[in-house]
C-alpha cells in the first residue's frame, strides 16, 4: 500500500527537479525575508503537514495512476462519483432534520418543511423513546417529547403520520437501540394510513454500533445490539426490498472528534461487521451491499472534507471488490448523504454560522454530495429550529446548487495536485487502520475492548486543548471575540402539558387494550429473543395489539440484559 | 460537635464517608477516632478482587454485591483506581458499573485513588476497611488497581482473595503461573463466552492441580470457577465459595488470625513511620541534613539514627 | 498533609441525554489539575447521584446536562443533598443551560453554572480557588 514510485526511482524525475529548483531559486529567498505566518501548516483534524506547493512531482511520488486511482464517473473505483453524469441530470435530494413534541406537533412541522421544498423527512424520537422507555417511566421525567417525538404506542405514530404522503419521497428514522420495535411501529402505522410500501421509502438508520462507539444511546450488550440490527436488515431486504435498512452515520463520529481517517476506517469496519452478520443469514454480498448507506459530515477544512468524500467512494468499492468479491456495480457504488457538521458552528455570533454552512455545503458538493445532502441550522447550537432558520438552511443548498456552478461539471477538483495527493493519503491511512481493526477481530471486538472509544477520547481532549490554547483559531471563540457577548441559549421547553397528556394517553391506552393479547405478544418477543428467531415479526404482531414501546424493550432487556461499558467517558 | 465515631458505629453513611475522607487525607481528627473504630471492627469478611486490567473486576464485584444482597447481607465496596504519578489526579470510574446498587441502603461503595502507593491499594485502604467493618458491613469487597503480579497488597488485607482471569490474554496466564495463583483462594475465569476459554481453563486446571498436589491434607482447596459477569452468570457459585472459605478459616482459627496479621502489619508500618518521624524531628534531624549535604552516607546515617533510640549521641560513631 | 489533599469531584449526568464529549473533556482537565474525579455514569437519577456524593464524600458535585429537564432535576438533587446533611458540598452545573434558568439554579443552591463553550481552564481555576478558600476556613488539623 506504500508508494511504489517513491523509492524505486534512482534519480529525481524532471518534475521533481523543477520543483526543487523553484524552491531553491524563488521561494526560499522570498521566505527568508518574508517569514511564514505560522510555524507549521497542517490539516485541521489530521494535523498532516501541508506543503507550500503541490506539483506533478507529488502525484508521481504517491504512485498516482489516473486509471487505477480515479477512473471515470459511474465506473470503478468511483472516486469521481457513482453517478455517470454527476449532478447534471438531477441534483441531490435536499433534506433537513425535524423532531419535537407530540405526534400532531411533529406532523405540523413536517408539513411546513415539505412546503419549503424538502422531499425527505427525518423522524427523530425523544430520548425516552430512543433509550427504550415509555413516557410514564419515572426515569424520564421532564424529557418526554423534548428532543423529538414521543412514541409509546402505535397510536402516537398514527397521529404523527398525518402527512401528505403523495409529496413525501422518504422518511428516515433514527431510533437505534430499540430498532425492531421502531421498525414494527413504522410498518404498522403506514399500513394503517394505507401507504403503499412499494412507492415509499422507509429508511432506518439502525446504527447501534456507532451508539456503542460514541453516541451512547444503547440498551443491550453489543453482541445483542448487532443481532437485532441484523434482524432488521434481513427483514427489510426480504420483505421491503425498496427500503433502506442501514445507515452508517459516520457523521456521528465527528462530534466525538474522529479525524477523517478514523471516521472513514471506523465506519467501514462497522459496515463490515453488519455485512458479515447479514451474510451469515444466507444473503449474498451482491444483494446486501447495495443496501448500505453512509452519512458523512464535512468539517471546515475544505480539502480534508472534499478528499475524504472522494476516498469514501474508493475505499468502499475496493473493500467490496477485494474483500467480499462483490461483482454488481450496485454493490461497489457507495450510497452517501453528506452534510456540513454542527461541530464547526459556534454559539458566539451565530450569524457567522451561515457563512460556515455555505462553505461546508460547497465542500460537500465539490466532493460529490452523494444522493442527498442535509444541512444543520445556523442557530442549532443554542436554539430551537425557528422557521426562519429552517428556510435559510433549505435556501443554502439551493444557492450552492444553482448559483455557484459547482454542480455543473463532474468532480471538478480532480487532477488538482493537492486534492489527489490528500485523497490518496487518506485512502492509504484508512486502509491500514481497517486492517488493524480487522486483525483485532473486527468492529464488534473493537467496541467490546474499548478501542474505538479510547481513540476518540484522545482526539477530543487534544482538539479542545488546541482551541483553548489558541493553536487553532476559531472565530468568535478565540479569535475576533466580541467582548461581553451575551450567549443566548434557547431550548425546547418541555411544555409540562405535553408530558402530562402523553402519560395520560398511555395510561388510558393500557386500560383499554386487550391485556391477554398483549401478554401473549410480549411472550412471543421474549421467545424470539431467546431462540434467535428474527424479532421484527413478533414485534410487529405486538405493536398491532398495542403493546407499548417500553414493554417491548423490557421484554428484550429480560433476555439480553443491559450494557454497561467499561467506561462511559470516551477515552478514559 | 456530634460524635462522629458513634454515628459510624450506628452505620450512618455520611459519617463513615467523612471518616474515610479524614483517614485518606491524613487528617488528625480521623486518627483520633480509630481506636474506637478498631475495637468495633473484626466481624466483616474482607474479600479482595484482583486481576489484570480488562478482566471485568468491577462488573464481577457488581454481580457479587447483588448476590450477597440476595442473601441478606450488608455489603461494602472499596474500589481502588490508579492515581496519575504526574499530576496526582485520578479518574475513578469503577462505581458506574455498580450503579444499580446506588439506592440500596445496604450497599456502601467508595472509590479511592491509589495516591502514590504501588501495591494495588492505597495507603488508607486498610483503615477504610475498618470503617466499613465498624459500620456493620458483613462483607467488604476490595477491588484493586488491576496491574500485575507485583500489586498484591490485597492478599495481606483480605481474608479471601479472588483472582480473576480472562481468556485470550496469553501473558496473563504467565503472570498467574508466576505468582498470582499462589495468592488466590478462589480463581474465577470471567468472560467465559470469549474465544480461548477452554484453553485458559485447561491451563489453569493443570496449574491448580500441580499446586494442590503439593499441599497437605486439610489445606483449603482452591476452586476454579467460571463467570460471564456481563450476562450476570456465575455469582452464586462464587459467593458459595467465599462462604466456604470463610467457614474453613473460622474452623481453623484463621479468620481471627487474619485480622491479627493485619494489625501486626499495620502496627509495624505505623510504628516505623512514627518512630522515624519522631527521631528526625528531634536529634536525628542533623543526620538528615548531613545526608543532604553529602557529608554522610545514608547507611551510616541510618545506623546512627537507630542508635539514637539507645540514647547514643548522633554525632558519635 | 491535609493541605495537599486532592479535591474530590463527582461528575454525573442526569436524565436521558448521553452526550459525553463535554464531560469527558472536563474529567480529563480536572485529573490533569490533580483532582480525583468520580464518574457515576449516564442516565442517573438525582437520588442516585445524591447517594453517591455522600458515600464518596466529595467536595464538589458537578452535573452535566444537555437535554434534561434540568429545571426540575437539578433543584431536586440540591434538595436531596441538603435533606441528607450534605449541604457543605459545592454544587456546579454545566452544559446547555439558557441564561434565564441561571437564577433559578443559583437559588436552588448551585454556586456556578458553566454554560456551553466554557474554557476548561476557567472551571479548573474556579474549583482551585474555591478549594483554597475552604482550606482557609477549615480548622487546622
Amino acid at each position: 500500500m506504500s508508494r511504489p514510485g517513491n523509492r524505486i526511482e534512482p534519480e529525481a524525475s524532471e518534475a521533481q527537479e523543477e520543483a526543487q529548483r523553484w524552491e531553491r531559486e524563488t521561494r526560499a529567498p522570498f521566505v527568508a525575508s518574508h517569514p511564514e505566518r505560522r510555524e507549521a501548516f497542517v490539516t485541521q483534524a489530521l494535523k498532516w503537514p501541508i506543503q507550500p506547493l503541490y506539483t506533478p512531482a507529488d502525484l508521481d511520488a504517491s504512485g498516482f495512476d489516473y486509471a487505477r486511482d480515479l477512473g471515470y464517473p459511474g465506473e470503478y473505483p468511483y472516486t469521481r462519483g457513482t453517478q455517470p453524469n454527476g449532478h447534471r441530470s438531477s441534483l441531490w435530494t435536499m433534506s433537513q432534520v425535524t423532531g419535537f413534541g407530540k405526534g400532531e406537533d411533529w406532523a405540523r412541522r413536517a408539513r411546513y418543511m415539505l412546503e419549503q421544498g424538502l422531499q425527505g423527512l427525518i423522524l427523530e424520537h425523544d430520548l425516552p423513546t430512543t433509550n427504550g422507555y415509555d413516557s410514564d417511566n419515572p426515569l424520564v421525567e421532564g424529557e418526554v417529547g423534548r428532543a423529538g417525538l414521543a412514541v409509546d404506542s402505535l397510536e402516537d405514530l398514527e397521529r404523527a403520520f398525518d402527512l401528505p404522503f403523495e409529496r413525501l419521497k422518504y422518511l428516515m428514522s433514527v431510533c437505534n437501540a430499540p430498532q425492531p420495535v421502531n421498525l414494527a411501529m413504522i410498518i404498522a402505522a403506514l399500513e394503517k394510513k394505507g401507504v403503499d410500501p412499494r412507492r415509499f421509502v422507509v429508511h432506518i438508520v439502525n446504527g447501534i454500533l456507532i451508539e456503542y462507539t460514541c453516541v451512547g444511546r444503547y440498551i443491550f450488550p453489543p453482541v445483542h445490539g448487532l443481532r437485532i440490527a441484523t434482524d432488521c436488515i434481513e427483514y427489510i431486504i426480504r420483505n421491503h426490498p425498496n427500503w433502506a435498512p442501514i445507515s452508517i452515520i459516520s457523521a456521528q463520529l465527528q462530534p466525538a472528534k474522529a479525524n477523517p481517517v478514523q471516521e472513514l476506517a471506523f465506519s467501514m469496519a462497522i459496515a463490515m461487521a453488519y455485512i458479515d452478520a447479514t451474510l451469515a443469514r444466507g444473503l449474498p454480498i451482491d444483494t446486501i451491499a447495495p443496501y448500505f448507506h453512509f452519512v458523512v459530515n464535512v468539517d471546515m477544512d475544505f480539502f480534508e472534507g472534499i478528499c475524504k468524500l472522494r476516498a469514501y467512494r474508493k475505499v468502499w468499492a475496493r473493500l467490496m471488490q477485494e474483500r467480499y468479491g462483490a461483482k454488481l456495480p450496485a454493490a461497489l457504488k457507495i450510497r452517501m448523504m453528506t452534510s456540513p457538521t454542527t461541530i464547526a458552528l459556534t454559539l458566539q455570533q451565530p450569524l457567522n454560522n451561515i457563512g460556515r454552512l455555505a462553505i461546508m455545503a460547497t465542500a460537500c458538493a465539490l466532493g460529490g454530495a452523494g444522493e442527498a445532502m442535509t444541512t444543520p441550522l445556523h442557530d442549532e447550537a443554542h436554539s430551537l429550529p425557528a422557521e426562519e432558520a429552517i428556510r435559510v438552511g433549505a435556501a443554502l443548498q439551493h444557492i450552492v446548487a444553482h448559483e455557484t456552478g459547482v454542480a455543473d461539471t463532474i468532480d471538478p477538483l480532480a487532477g488538482s495536485y493537492y486534492v489527489e495527493s490528500l485523497t490518496k493519503q487518506i485512502e492509504t491511512a484508512a486502509m491500514a487502520e481497517i486492517d488493524k481493526i480487522q486483525a483485532m477481530g473486527g468492529a464488534l471486538k473493537a467496541i467490546e475492548t474499548g478501542y474505538f472509544q479510547r481513540a476518540l477520547g484522545r482526539e477530543q481532549y487534544e482538539r479542545n486543548r488546541d482551541i483553548e490554547e489558541g493553536r487553532r483559531k476559531w472565530v468568535g471563540v478565540n479569535h475576533l471575540v466580541v467582548p461581553g457577548e451575551k450567549r443566548q441559549i434557547e431550548i425546547f421547553r418541555a411544555d409540562g402539558r405535553v408530558e402530562e397528556e402523553q402519560v395520560a394517553r398511555l395510561r388510558e391506552l393500557r386500560a383499554r387494550r386487550d391485556p391477554e393479547a398483549v401478554a401473549q405478544a410480549l411472550e412471543a418477543v421474549r421467545e424470539a429473543a431467546r431462540t434467535g428467531a428474527n424479532l421484527v415479526s413478533p414485534c410487529l404482531a405486538a405493536v398491532k395489539v398495542y403493546a407499548t414501546h417500553g414493554e417491548l424493550c423490557d421484554a428484550m432487556r429480560e433476555v439480553f440484559g443491559v450494557h454497561t461499558p467499561d467506561s462511559q467517558l470516551t477515552g478514559v | 460537635m456530634t460524635d462522629l465515631a458513634a454515628e459510624v458505629l450506628a452505620g450512618r453513611p455520611a459519617a463513615g464517608a467523612r471518616l474515610i475522607r479524614w483517614l485518606e487525607d491524613g487528617d488528625a481528627r480521623g486518627r483520633a477516632l480509630l481506636p474506637r473504630i478498631h475495637a468495633a471492627a473484626g466481624r466483616a469478611h474482607v474479600v479482595g478482587v484482583t486481576g489484570p486490567p480488562g478482566a471485568g473486576k468491577s462488573t464481577l464485584v457488581d454481580l457479587l454485591v447483588a448476590e450477597e444482597r440476595s442473601r441478606g447481607r450488608r455489603v461494602g465496596v472499596l474500589a481502588v483506581d490508579p492515581t496519575s504519578p504526574f499530576t496526582g489526579g485520578a479518574i475513578l470510574g469503577d462505581r458506574l458499573r455498580m450503579s444499580r446498587h446506588a439506592l440500596d441502603a445496604g450497599v456502601f461503595i467508595r472509590s479511592m485513588g491509589s495516591r502514590g502507593a504501588h501495591g494495588g491499594l492505597s495507603r488508607s485502604t486498610y483503615d477504610a476497611c475498618l470503617v466499613l467493618d465498624a459500620m456493620g458491613h458483613e462483607v467488604i469487597f476490595v477491588e484493586t488497581v488491576g496491574v500485575g503480579q507485583e500489586e498484591m497488597d490485597v492478599v495481606g488485607l483480605a481474608h479471601t482473595t479472588v483472582i480473576l482471569a480472562v481468556p485470550g490474554l496469553g501473558d496473563e496466564v504467565q503472570a498467574l503461573k508466576a505468582g498470582l495463583l499462589e495468592a488466590g483462594e478462589v480463581i474465577v475465569i470471567n468472560k467465559a463466552d470469549r474465544d480461548g476459554f477452554e484453553q485458559t481453563r485447561r491451563h489453569l486446571e493443570l496449574l491448580l492441580h500441580l499446586r494442590e498436589g503439593a499441599r497437605p491434607e486439610g489445606h483449603w482447596r482452591t476452586p476454579l470457577l467460571v463467570a460471564t459477569a456481563s450476562r450476570g452468570e456465575g455469582a452464586a457459585a462464587i459467593v458459595d465459595a467465599l462462604d466456604a472459605h470463610r467457614a474453613h478459616l473460622e474452623a481453623g482459627g484463621g479468620f481471627a488470625a487474619a485480622a491479627t496479621r493485619r494489625d501486626e502489619r499495620q502496627f509495624l508500618s505505623l510504628a516505623r513511620a512514627a518512630l522515624t518521624d519522631a527521631l528526625l524531628r528531634g536529634r536525628g534531624g542533623a543526620l538528615l541534613a548531613q545526608v543532604r549535604d553529602r557529608s554522610l552516607d545514608p547507611y551510616t546515617a541510618a545506623t546512627r539514627l537507630a542508635a539514637l533510640l539507645g540514647g547514643a549521641d548522633p554525632g558519635v560513631t | 498533609m491535609a493541605a495537599q489533599r486532592p479535591l474530590r469531584v463527582l461528575l454525573a449526568k442526569l436524565g436521558m441525554d448521553t452526550h459525553t464529549v463535554g464531560i469527558t473533556v472536563v474529567a480529563h482537565a480536572l485529573r490533569e489539575a490533580g483532582m480525583e474525579v468520580i464518574f457515576t455514569g449516564l442516565k442517573q437519577t438525582p437520588e442516585a447521584v445524591a447517594s453517591a456524593a455522600i458515600q464518596e464524600d466529595v467536595d464538589v458535585v458537578g452535573i452535566s446536562t444537555l437535554s434534561a429537564g434540568h429545571t426540575r432535576s437539578l433543584p431536586r438533587l440540591a434538595r436531596l443533598l441538603r435533606e441528607q446533611g450534605a449541604q457543605d458540598k459545592l454544587l456546579v452545573a454545566g452544559g446547555v443551560i439558557p441564561e434565564e434558568d441561571v437564577p433559578l439554579l443559583e437559588e436552588a443552591g448551585y454556586a456556578r453554572i458553566f454554560t456551553m463553550g466554557t474554557d476548561t481552564r476557567e472551571i479548573v481555576a474556579y474549583l482551585v480557588q474555591w478549594h483554597r478558600s475552604q482550606r482557609d476556613r477549615e480548622p487546622a488539623a
